[in-house]
């Protein structure tokens, strides 16, 4: 006899991809599935916004121009929050460009959303 | 697609970055008036110390009042961290002149904050604001009018002395 797994039906909407990953939102969980660095992690409201902010703090120019020997590597890590990235330069801006993408399309939404459902014209 | 954010909060990131500097300003501004009570005790004007004791409760409260709102929007409050509060003044005279460009400066960074509200038609943030520019009305007018006690009391003779007694005494009763 075969054994049946039955995962539990997860409906993803594609905020918004680059060929370097995409973020999903799942409405049924309130939350967004980041997929990038070889894997997939779930974020919530506050952890999405946690780490939008600590991707934007980073001062990309400086990694870019200092000279030192250090590896270029930048750990970002996020208070209360399961998954951590380790990321190169590169990543760093990648993930920043998916990260603007995706709030550019959630305010979007929520222009839509405002003149669709909640503006009486 | 579910609009998540905008049911989470009603803030917008800039407005609650703008609202979190606030609190940081009023805790700031606390600090300096108890900062400036203390000077005032420490050189015998007791009335005046008592005085600026009850603007650093007021400030707190103004504190209190932004980060309960943002709080109550679904945003996140900051407790902010305060240093480099001064201890010492040269005179009497400037530390009323101190308390002037503070509460000069408390207004303009809330009339900066509508600025953004209306450009961004947050009218809910406008509204609640509305109180503390009521509020700044009556703290300007106390801090220049303690300042004017200067000019028309004198600070020669007992002047200091007849100042310090009148400061206790200010009250703004406007009808406007």
């Amino acid at each position: 006899m075969q054994d049946l797994v039955i995962l539990p039906s997860i409906n993803f909407t594609e905020v918004f991809n680059t060929n370097k990953g995409a973020i999903y939102q799942s409405d049924s969980e309130n939350c967004w599935y980041i997929d990038f660095a070889g894997k997939l992690a779930r974020f919530d409201y506050r952890n999405l916004l946690k780490l939008k902010k600590a991707v934007y703090q980073i001062d990309i120019e400086n990694l870019l121009l200092n000279s030192t020997k250090a590896p270029d590597l930048e750990i970002i890590f996020i208070c209360a929050c399961d998954h951590c990235y380790v990321l190169s330069i590169l990543e760093i801006i990648a993930l920043k460009e998916l990260l603007q993408g995706t709030f550019v399309m959630l305010e979007l939404n929520h222009i839509i959303f405002d003149r669709l459902h909640r503006i009486v014209a | 697609m579910k609009d998540i954010i905008r049911a989470k909060c009603l803030l917008s990131s800039d407005v609650e970055t703008l609202i979190n500097q606030q609190i940081k300003k009023e805790a700031h501004s606390s600090a300096i008036y108890l900062s400036m009570a203390s000077w005032c005790n420490r050189n015998g004007y007791d009335f005046s110390s008592d005085y600026f004791f009850k603007q650093a409760e007021e400030e707190r409260m103004h504190q209190l009042k932004f980060y309960k709102y943002i709080l109550d929007m679904g945003g996140t409050a900051i407790s902010p961290d305060i240093t480099n509060i001064k201890i010492e003044y040269n005179s009497f005279r400037e530390v009323f002149e101190e308390a002037l460009d503070q509460e000069i400066s408390v207004t303009q960074s809330i009339k900066n904050i509508a600025a953004r509200c209306h450009k961004e038609q947050d009218y809910v943030t406008l509204e609640f604001l509305n109180w503390f520019f009521r509020e700044q009305r009556e703290e300007e007018y106390k801090a220049r009018r303690a300042l004017e006690l200067f000019d028309v009391i004198g600070e020669e003779g007992t002047g200091r002395w007849q100042i310090d007694k009148h400061v206790g005494q200010i009250k703004y009763e406007s009808e406007a």
